[in-house]
């Protein structure tokens, strides 16, 4: 060791490898699989934590070893050694402690694989639909559902998951267009959504919070901006959250804004958007029509937006950043109240909603440029721009604020 | 020095520089076009240039010891196929052209086939000055795509003309015909492998002769055309018996094209023996006497009977109202229909629900038409 040439460069590869260790320790790692907040993601971590720590011993010891030779055999000019063939000793010992090892892992794995596939003790289900490029949750009305949460009537809402803390919530995944793949780190594995099948995942928190995910299987133009939140509230907040949403509609009181608002919202965007409840001036219910517009058929449903606090595939915020903060970051004992206190009109981000209304496709990358729809019939992927005005987006906004 | 080839390709390069300079005139702003006649007119031009360097491989008439081994020397090679299957490719292209993109798609494929094997040939034919060396570096280069693709086409032929065959037969003649074929083929086989000293010429000219006659057979029987009840069967859209009405014979009772559509269904609904229908859903444990179908998503149920009698399963979602003008209305019942199903048989469907169930004044259900009571809900949220 003294070379100083040799030195110099040990200490550089010193500090990549310490900056690489240190790059593992981000503080605010929302999507981290190594900080689990289930019995689930529990399960994984308790599988992989110890496969790991025989992975590293190995690797260790293999690079080591590769090393050692690499250096005590060196070419110093000496003799070739005498050629053998084979040393079966050593080759059946090498053989089989690889063999040991891995039925070691095998078998926590296998019983991990099928706990986690186990769904007969599930407390509620609730299907999740992919498609480009947002996931739609919608809670089914039926069974435990129905008799032991006050789902009297089914739930349908985007982006957000919310669900009740210390509850075996099973989702059945699907799309509706193409693949894609729901994963909440933090809470357990990923799980294909694929169009035509149902894919079972158990999702469950045993704590009050946000638990953030991103869809993980590439499923076209806007596929990095496909991102999911799960949020676990406490069995009492959960009742408040089912409640509000099975509220009845409320039209704005006439001469508001936002019942300008309302009646723009009907002639621009209930024949993709369905607002539960809300009527056209004759008293008819409006259903909407997205299977005419969207090529995946759908568009969020818009009756409790503000109840979420992201859009458009839960990837821009609906409050300002210190609201936002607020929320995230509030103790698990505090979070309920702070969640379901929604969107107000002081926290609403404005800029971001009233960019999205302006113009959705500049925002986030979608199919919808009218001039190149042929092969989809005219229909768009996304939302398509709708030219508002701004006076227009201001009664827009003003409507959406109350749809909570 | 302009020697015979290279006089070839200074014309060629000429040519792609003249075809460069109309196609710039001529389409504006298009630039590509002229670049691509611009590369093929540089690399025409280089290798004219090489041939003239080269002198198109003669050696001098100085050189006097290169006279009997050089390769202008050897005696000049066999007639070659190639450029008579080139014009033919050309026509074929050219009819193609014409008549319809199929034909075009072949001429094209034959005419890079015919192209690239001349190029080969004519390349080999130089290789060396040695013909027998040279016809060994043909066969070695083109050999391992031509004998795959010969093959392939021989089995086509073989798998078209013998399936021509079967769907022109009765199903039972069909079986009877080609077992007795085989055994024919076992024996004579048998009789030919037991004999050491078979000509090859003799097996090769059966094989030729049955060869003939079962693509004569399979034109034949194409002409002719497939058997009456595939007819029908086609006619009344065999295997995608979906709708709700009268049930025609052929419909499909197996469903066996579906397996996939079947392997993952949003609900598997099953008719008891005793008549009682429910549904099993992934996801839930228990019998389900209710479903929830996701709006607008295309969804594959599956329907199972258990009873003695055929049965099939109706799902209805609600109606459409047609405004037929001069107020008059025409209402459509919104339903999807498997078709009949005998005892332990399976049959999906996939529907996609575009309006929510409580849109609809009458409930989504599903039935079975002749057994009382048996009913599942369906929810659209
Ligand atoms: C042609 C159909 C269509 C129309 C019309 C339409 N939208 Fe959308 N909208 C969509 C689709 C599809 C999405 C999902 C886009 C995504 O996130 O990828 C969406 C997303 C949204 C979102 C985010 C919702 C969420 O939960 O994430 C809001 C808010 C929204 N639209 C508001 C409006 C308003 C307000 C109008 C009327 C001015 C309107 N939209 C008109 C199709 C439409
Ligand atoms: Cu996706």
């Amino acid at each position: 060791m003294n070379n100083p040439r040799r030195r110099r460069v040990l200490t550089l590869a010193g500090i990549a490898a310490g900056l690489l260790t240190l790059a593992g320790c981000a503080k605010d790692a929302p999507q981290d699989t190594w900080q689990p907040a289930g019995p689930n993601a529990e399960m994984i971590d308790n599988l992989q934590q110890p496969v790991f720590l025989v992975a590293g011993i190995v690797g260790v010891i293999v690079m080591a070893a590769v090393a050692w030779a690499v250096f005590r055999y060196r070419d110093r000019g000496q003799a070739i050694p005498e050629q053998t063939h084979g040393k079966p000793a050593i080759e059946i010992t090498l053989t089989i402690i690889p063999v040991l090892i891995l039925i070691g892992v095998a078998i926590p794995t296998t019983s991990t694989i099928f706990d986690l596939a186990k769904t007969d003790d599930t407390e509620m289900v609730i299907n999740v639909t992919g498609q480009q490029w947002w996931w739609e949750y919608d809670y089914p009305a039926i069974g435990d559902n129905a008799d032991k949460y006050g789902l009297s009537q089914p739930i349908v809402t985007s982006g957000q998951l919310v669900i009740p803390e210390n509850t075996k919530v099973l989702l059945r995944v699907t799309s509706r267009d193409v693949i894609h793949s729901y994963w909440i780190p933090k809470l357990n594995g990923k799980k294909d959504g694929v169009p035509g099948r149902v894919h079972l995942l158990r999702l469950e928190g045993s704590k009050p919070g946000i638990y953030a995910g991103q869809c993980t299987e590439f499923c076209g133009l806007s596929h990095s901006y496909m991102r999911m939140e799960t949020i676990v509230l406490k069995r009492a907040d959960f009742d408040v959250w089912v409640a509000n949403q099975l509220a009845p509609y409320e039209s704005p009181a006439e001469g508001t804004l936002a019942k300008e608002g309302e009646s723009l919202y009907i002639q621009q965007c209930s024949r993709c958007h369905q607002v539960n409840g809300l009527a056209d001036a004759e008293g008819n219910l409006i259903v909407s029509a997205p299977e005419q517009y969207v090529v995946s058929g759908a568009a969020p449903n818009l009756t409790n937006l503000m109840t979420r606090i992201t859009f458009a595939g839960a990837s821009w915020d609906l409050l300002t950043q210190q609201c936002r903060d607020d929320v995230w970051k509030a103790s698990a004992n505090e979070f309920g109240a702070k969640y379901l206190s929604g969107v107000s009109a002081d926290c609403l981000n404005q800029k971001d909603l009233r960019e999205w209304l302006r113009n959705s496709p500049e925002k986030k990358p979608m199919y919808v440029d009218p001039t190149k729809l042929q092969e989809t019939n005219g229909k768009y992927r996304g939302m398509p721009a709708l030219g508002l005005t701004e006076d227009q987006i201001d009664a827009l906004v003003a409507y959406l604020l109350e749809r909570k | 020095m302009i020697t015979t080839s290279s006089k070839l390709l200074y014309g060629l390069g000429a040519g792609s520089l003249a075809a460069g300079f109309v196609w710039f005139i001529t389409n504006e702003g298009q630039q590509l076009g002229s670049v691509m006649f611009a590369f093929l007119a540089v690399a025409f031009i280089f290798m004219g240039a090489i041939a003239s360097y080269t002198r198109d491989g003669h050696i001098l008439s100085t050189d006097t010891s290169a006279h009997g081994s050089s390769a202008a020397a050897q005696k000049s090679v066999g007639r070659s196929l190639w450029p008579f299957g080139t014009a033919v490719s050309a026509g074929v292209t050219v009819v193609g052209l014409i008549s319809s993109p199929g034909i075009f798609k072949v001429g094209v494929a034959l005419l890079i086939a015919m192209l690239a094997e001349w190029m080969v040939s004519n390349w080999a034919e130089r290789a060396s000055a040695s013909n027998e060396y040279n016809i060994k570096v043909r066969d070695y280069i083109v050999h391992p795509l031509e004998l795959p693709i010969a093959g392939a086409l021989l089995l086509s032929v073989i798998v078209l003309s013998m399936s021509r065959v079967f769907l022109a037969l009765d199903k039972s003649a069909g079986a009877i015909v080609f077992a007795v074929a085989g055994a024919v083929i076992l024996f004579f086989g048998t009789l030919i492998a037991l004999r050491r000293d078979v000509n090859r010429r003799v097996v090769g000219g059966i094989l030729g002769v049955v060869l003939l006659a079962l693509a004569g057979t399979g034109v034949a029987t194409a002409l002719d055309g497939e058997r009456e009840q595939l007819v029908e069967a086609a006619e009344e859209d065999h295997f995608a018996h979906r709708g709700c009405t009268e049930e025609k014979e052929y419909s499909d009772k197996k469903a066996s094209r579906a397996v996939a559509m079947k392997s993952s269904v949003q609900a598997a609904v099953i008719l008891s023996d005793e008549g009682v229908l429910y549904a099993e859903v992934d996801g839930y444990e228990t019998a389900q006497t209710a479903i929830t179908l996701q709006r607008s998503n295309p969804s594959t149920i599956l329907f199972i009977n258990e009873t003695d009698d055929a049965r099939r399963m109706v799902l209805s979602y609600g109606k459409v109202v047609e405004d037929l003008g001069g107020g008059v209305e025409k209402e459509t019942a919104l339903e999807a229909c498997t078709s009949k199903v005998e005892k332990g048989g399976q049959q999906a469907v996939t529907v996609v629900i575009p309006k929510p169930s409580s849109a609809s004044d009458e409930p989504f259900t599903i039935t079975v038409p002749g057994v009382d009571g048996a009913k599942i809900d369906v929810f659209v949220p």
